[in-house]
This record gives C-alpha cells, structure tokens and sequence, in this order.
C-alpha cells in the first residue's frame, strides 16, 4: 500500500515538475480547505501553508493541488458612487468586501492570497457548496481574484465531505460552473441590495434630518414583509377581546381511578346552559352508551430538510432557526452530516443507506437500532414531496465524531441519526378510544390514546412527543359512577405570537426569503430593536417602520409582490426569466416607492424619531419604582461622572430620591420580571467572557441574605 | 386630529388606526358578552378591563370609555 503511495506520489512530482503548473481548488469555507486537501492528497495528510495568515493547503495526486478557502462571500455589491448621505441609488457594481465594509479588513489578505496562487495555477476548480450562495462565492473569486477564470473552471459537486464522495467529485467533477445557477443568485444578491439600501437610507435619513440624530433603520426585500407578517399578528393580539364560554366535565370513578370525562359539546356560549347541565347531572350515575375504538397507522416521520430541523430543534431544545442553522454547519464541516442548506425532503439510493447504518453500528448508542434496521430485506425510506436540485435532506455521514463534540453538537447529530433510521421505520400502530357516557340524557366523552405498535417510534424514542392515555375496559351498558360534575368559566384565547420557529415556517410557506437567509432575517428584526423577546412581541418603532411602508409604498411589503419576485429570480435559474429584466422590474417599484417615500420625507422623519425616542425611554425603563409605587426606575447617567446608576422618574418633580449604583461595564438589561425574593424589579448584567447575572436592586432582599449566610457557613467549613 | 388615548394621528372618530381597531373589537364582540352573561355595555367594559387575556389598546380604549362614559352605538339607537 505504501509502496502504491509512492510510486503515485513520485509521479505526481514529475507531472508537476515537467508542467510547472498545479491545480487550485476553492472551497466556501477553511475546515472544507482542510478536510478536501486531505482527501486528495495520495498520503491523506495535506500539508499546511500560510500566506500573511491566510492558510492552505497543498496536496499531492495525480498533481499538486493547491486547496484555498474563502471566509464566505468575499465580494459584495456596493455602490458605484461614494456616500451615503443620497438616495435612490441604483448603480452598482461588485467589489471585495473590505471595500464596501468597514469590518471586512481581513478579507484583504485572503484576497490576495487567492490571487497569488491564481497566478501559477493552470487548472482552475470551484468546490464551494453547491448552492445559490456557494456558487456566487466561487464565481466571484474566480472572476475577480483569479483574473476572469469563471469560464474555464470546473465544478466540484458533493453533498458531505467525506473522503469517499470528496474524492468521487474530483475525479467527475462538472466540466464548468453551473452559471444559471450564477445568474440567479447575483440577480438576488443585487435586488436584495436595491431593496435594503434605498429603502433603509430612506428610512436612516428622514429620522435623522428631523431629530438631528442617527439611529440605523433597515427594511429589506423580505425583512418588510416578514415584519408585517408580525405586525398584523400583534394587532390581533393588542385588539383582542376575549369571549367567555363554559366547559362542563364529569369526575368518572373505575375501579377507584378517577378520569375525567368532557360534555360533548365543547364550549358551552352561555353561562344558563352550562347550570342547566350542571344541575341534571347533579348526583346521578352515568351508562356507558357506546365505546369507539379505532386504529389508525402513523407513518414514519420525513427526512429533515433545513427548514423541518430548523422547527423540531426549536420544539425539542429551545434553539433558534439561526442556532440550529449554524450548529448544522459545524456538523457538515467535521463530516458528521450532509449539506444542511436544502429544502430537499428525499434520500435517494446513491447515499448509500446500508452502508451509513453499518458505520453508525459502530457507535454502541446506535448498535441495537441499527442492527434492527439492517436485518430488513429492503430498505426503503419514507420520503416527502420537497425536492432540491443541489442536495438530498440531511443524513449522517456515517462517520462518528473524531473530536468531543459540545453539548449542542451532539445532541443535533444525535437528532439528526434518529430521524434518519426513523425515515425506514415501519409505521407504528396506535389506537383511539371514545367513550360516551349518558349521565341523565347528557353525553360526556371520555378519550383514551395508546400505542400498540411502536416501529419507527423506538428509533426516534427520546424524541417523540404522542401522549398515551390508558383508559380501562368498560362494556357497552355498564353503569358507572359520577364522583361530581364540574363547570369550568372559560375565555378565547387570542392567537399566539409568532416565535423565530413559527415565523420561518411562515416565511417558507409564503414562499418568501431562501433556506439560507431566512433566519438571518429574523435575526436582523431583533438587531434593529423592530421586535423583542422570544414570543415575538412587535416594537413601536417596527410598528412604525411598517406602517410608514404600508402607507407610503405598499409594493415593497406587500407579501403577493414579494413571492412574484421570489418567482422572476428562481426562473433565471432556468433560463426563463432574464436577469437583467428582474433587475429593471425591481428598480421600477423602488423608483417609485422612494419618490413618494422622499415627499413625505419631513412627517415621515418625525414619526419615526418619535417612535426611536419611545424605544430608547422603553429600553431604559426597568421596573416600577418599590419605594414610592408611583415612579419609574429608569437607567440614568451622572452628569458629573458620566458613570450609569438606576434612578426614580419622581426624583425630577421632588417626589423621590430612590437611586442604586449599576455595574459600570457590560450591557444592562430589563427583565421584565420581579426579583422572587422580594417583589422588586431586576435587570440582567453582562459582561463579555462571564455569565450574565441577574441583579435585584433591593439591600435586603431575602435571597441576597440567604445567599450571604450559604457563603458564610461554606468559609466556616 | 389627535387620536384620545396616544395622540396619535387620528381619523374623525378620535382614535388612531390601532385604537379604531381595538374599538371595533370591542364592538363586536359585546353581542356575545350579552348572551353569555346577560350584561350592560359598561359592565361589559368593566370584565374586559380586568381580564388578562384583553390586548392592551382593546383595555387602554376601554378604559378610556369608562372615564369618557359613552355609550355603544346599539344602545344609544
């Protein structure tokens, strides 16, 4: 074997001597630079190099080949003139993000870097991932860094980086890049662009020039409309009026258990009704009228696509779309996962299901489930109807952790396998029980769920979330006994508020945004102070930033318009739509909504100023003052000092002096929420490289005592 | 015009967009209030106030027409 490597390897020299030339491969990301260099070179060990910090790698096959990764995008579009005091802007060009942005400086180097190994390469391979995203990274460095390469470079297409597939995609590698794709992803790039700085300067500039002060204001192409979406929630909330209605319930005793039955009909409008039921029902015993049992299968569940993970994370772990999206990436990178940016619900044959489960047979968590799944004649796995051209839903690899993975890493990889050997479970059996209980001509019902067959429930065990209620065997007929009957005073509940799970799966369904960004989007809402906690509870100021939009240019909020875009760009992706054509369509709706926008600039300015004002004073509001119950405790500057303190609104008016000291360094923030141990208000400190700690303002409050005296005994000890 | 209860922009009813929502709400649904538990409109007014599960400007308008004493447009024709 060794002996092999060698000779290949003193081949690949000879090649590479009598040729002068070498291979450059770039990848989106440097752990993908890594683990493809490793997979290519002939002894699996790349070696390292450094060009003024930036790392690559080179590896020896069949020639050298120099494996370089980007930091993600590395060009940006940016405008062709300077400033940014001006608006509309609708010319524009691409350049390095460290032109166009003052936080990119890095990416200089990496630029440089690329450029100077371009410069001896004769083989040109673009190995980002294959994506929208991937493909534009790629093409843009090939077009600018490595001097207008993007036509004859060749296109590495793989779903995981193991060494198999990476190899695999090598040596079959697409002859060119795929430039529809190319096409598509640049006309969304540029609208979005148009999009956010017209709209955003707008925005910026009228409540500057009204206030005399800067605060960044943003919308966007699918942030607009993904704020309205949240808008029109919370006004149903704010204006709701609950309805009052009764539930009446039967106590049932069998055999000495107590179970609850519920009157047939479920909400009872008024009050006279449920005591009419109440009082014939009073003290009686009750038949058993029917008993309903039925069986039903329940399928297995659907491979994750990134959207689908993105949902169950948040469910089961409390995770964000953007956390989940991002730990994901991680699992992708360490070769754990496939490509997690798909929208694809389908596990083709090619992935090689057996060969998967038989590697994860080696991970003794896994041993019995797969061991289970391997003994099937055929395996086949439930797939649902959504479909990526680029990638399948995400699998495991197959291969097991080579490093300690943090809590969250594992805990998705786990997720991420059970589903997996879930999709070829067998569908599990369940049965339901309905028993109609007749108390004096009233029906109740008593509802029982159990499982009679788990299949694929066991592989996907720790996280199933079906509920099993046992009911015990009753006969048609028999009598039973009522402990009492109960009216419960009900109300409506008003619709819920979106959380970031809910409001990705709403933006999915309105087809707006892509996998890739949608949960950025989110991201930025809060950024901007637009929303705030994790219920999502819509601002003032995102209020007023979608009613001035709605108002003034509906176009650009309005869900409708912003799907017939989402449409126009993925047909560039088919060649038919033009990307030109898309942009002018794009530049038509922002002509005019900025023109109107720029006539009620002034009223627009002072609406928008007032409602940063009230975000500022609300920000700085953190409770309720305890001493004179009438004031605010708001967070207040010393004009001598400049240091920050907690003050009562009543001092200015000579009604209170109540004042605190706060900690001088990290972020101060409301909780919204009393101290447990006293009643009064607290805010949450941090301060980076701690944990964030709550602060309760009182010197006496109880815990502080407790916790005084737990500290005392510990030293006494 | 200034809306009554956050001086807002206002239309000629004397409430914001917001509020004139949360008007019609409250206006709507008093029929089923009625049925339920056979109540005038200021009681009424009153139950909302004091349930949590009323948004805030629903409360904030009822409030405001619990100080201001007007009555619904059913009752008043």
């Amino acid at each position: 074997m060794s002996l092999t490597r060698e000779i290949i390897s003193q081949h690949a020299r000879t090649v590479c001597a009598v040729m002068g030339k070498y291979a450059l491969i770039i990848t989106e990301k440097p752990d993908a630079a890594q683990r493809i260099a490793s997979a290519l070179d002939v002894k699996e060990k790349a070696k390292k190099m450094e060009e003024k910090g930036v790392p690559y790698y080179l590896a020896e096959r069949d020639k050298e080949i120099f494996v370089i990764s980007a930091l993600g995008h590395l060009y940006t579009v940016a405008e062709e003139r300077h400033g940014r005091n001006y608006y509309p802007v609708f010319g524009f060009k691409w350049v390095p993000r460290y032109v166009a942005e003052r936080r990119a400086k890095k990416i200089r180097a990496w630029v440089a870097a690329i450029s100077k190994l371009a410069k001896g390469a004769d083989t040109f391979i673009d190995a980002c991932d294959y994506d929208i995203e991937g493909s534009i990274i790629g093409y843009c460095i090939l077009k600018y860094a490595c001097g207008n390469k993007e036509g004859v470079s060749k296109r590495m297409k793989y779903s995981t980086l193991t060494k198999q597939e990476l190899e695999k995609s090598y040596s079959e590698s697409l002859p060119h890049l795929d430039f529809a794709l190319i096409q598509a992803g640049l006309a969304r790039h540029e609208v979005d662009w148009l999009y956010g700085v017209n709209l955003s300067r707008t925005l910026t500039i009228a409540a500057r020039d009204w206030s005399g002060k800067y605060t960044t204001l943003s919308t966007g192409r699918v942030q607009g409309p993904t704020l309205k979406f949240l808008a029109m929630r919370e006004k149903s909330i704010r204006s709701y009026v609950p309805i009052p209605y009764w539930e009446v319930k039967a106590e049932v005793d069998i055999d000495g258990k107590i179970f609850q039955a519920k009157y047939e009909k479920k909400e009872i409008e008024t009050k006279r009704e449920a005591n009419t039921i109440l009082s014939a029902c009073k003290e009686k015993n009750g038949i058993v009228e029917k008993i309903d049992v039925r069986q039903f299968n329940q399928m297995p569940p659907l491979p994750f696509d990134l959207g689908s993970l993105q949902g169950e994370a948040y469910d089961l772990f409390g995770y964000t779309p953007r956390r989940t999206s991002n730990i994901a990436q991680r699992l992708y990178l360490d070769a754990l996962i496939s490509y997690p940016r798909t929208s694809s619900q389908k596990l083709p044959p090619a992935i090689d299901y057996e060969g998967i489960l038989k590697n994860l047979n080696n991970a003794s968590e896994f041993r019995k489930l797969t061991a289970e799944l391997l003994e099937k004649s055929e395996l086949r796995p439930r797939e649902g109807k959504k479909e990526d051209p680029a990638h399948p839903a995400i699998y495991p690899t197959g291969n097991l952790p080579e490093k300690v993975l943090d809590s969250s890493e594992r805990i998705m990889w786990d997720l991420i396998v059970r589903r997996f050997m879930a999709v070829f479970g067998e569908p599990s059996t369940r049965q339901s029980v309905k028993i109609c209980i007749n108390i004096n001509g009233h029906r109740f019902l008593l509802r029982g769920r159990q499982t009679l067959k788990e299949e694929w429930l066991r592989f996907y065990e720790p996280y199933v979330r079906s509920k099993e209620v046992l009911l015990p065997s009753m006969k048609e007929g028999e009598t039973t006994n009522i402990k009492k009957v109960i009216v419960e005073d009900k109300f409506t509940k008003p619709p819920p508020r979106y959380n970031p799970s809910s409001i990705l799966k709403r933006m999915e369904e309105a087809g707006i945004g892509t996998k890739a960004t949608r949960a950025d989007v989110i991201q930025r809402l809060y950024d901007r102070k637009y929303v705030r906690d994790e219920r999502m509870v819509v601002t003032d100021l995102g209020f007023e930033v979608v009613e001035i939009l709605e108002k003034y240019c509906p176009t650009v909020v309005s869900i409708k318009l912003t799907k017939e875009l989402e449409e126009k760009m993925s047909k560039i992706q088919i060649n038919s739509e033009k990307r030109e054509d898309v942009l002018l369509g794009a530049v038509e709706i922002l002509k005019s909504a900025t023109d109107k926008l720029k006539e009620k600039e002034e009223k627009i300015g002072e609406q928008l100023s007032n409602a940063i004002k009230r975000a500022r004073l609300d920000e700085r509001i953190i409770g309720t003052c305890p001493v004179c119950s009438t004031g605010k405790l708001v967070t207040l500057y010393s004009r001598k000092t400049g240091k920050r303190f907690v003050g009562c609104t009543n001092y200015f008016k000579g009604l209170c002096n109540t004042s605190f000291p706060l900690p001088q360094k990290g972020t101060v923030r409301s909780l919204g929420r009393n101290c447990r141990g006293c009643g009064w208000p607290t805010v949450q400190v941090r301060i980076e490289g701690r944990r964030p700690w709550m602060l309760c303002f009182n010197p006496k409050c109880p815990l502080k005592e407790q916790r005084r005296k737990a500290v005392e005994m510990r030293n006494l000890r | 015009m200034k809306c009554a209860i956050c001086g807002r922009e206002a239309d000629e009813r004397s409430y914001c967009e917001m509020h004139m929502k949360a008007y019609e709400s409250i206006d709507k649904k008093y029929g089923a209030w009625k049925k339920a538990l056979q109540i005038s409109w200021k009681e009424y007014l009153s139950e909302i106030v004091k349930n949590p599960l009323t948004g805030e400007w629903a409360k904030e308008l009822a409030e405001h027409l619990i100080r201001s004493g007007e009555s619904q447009n059913v009752e008043s024709s």
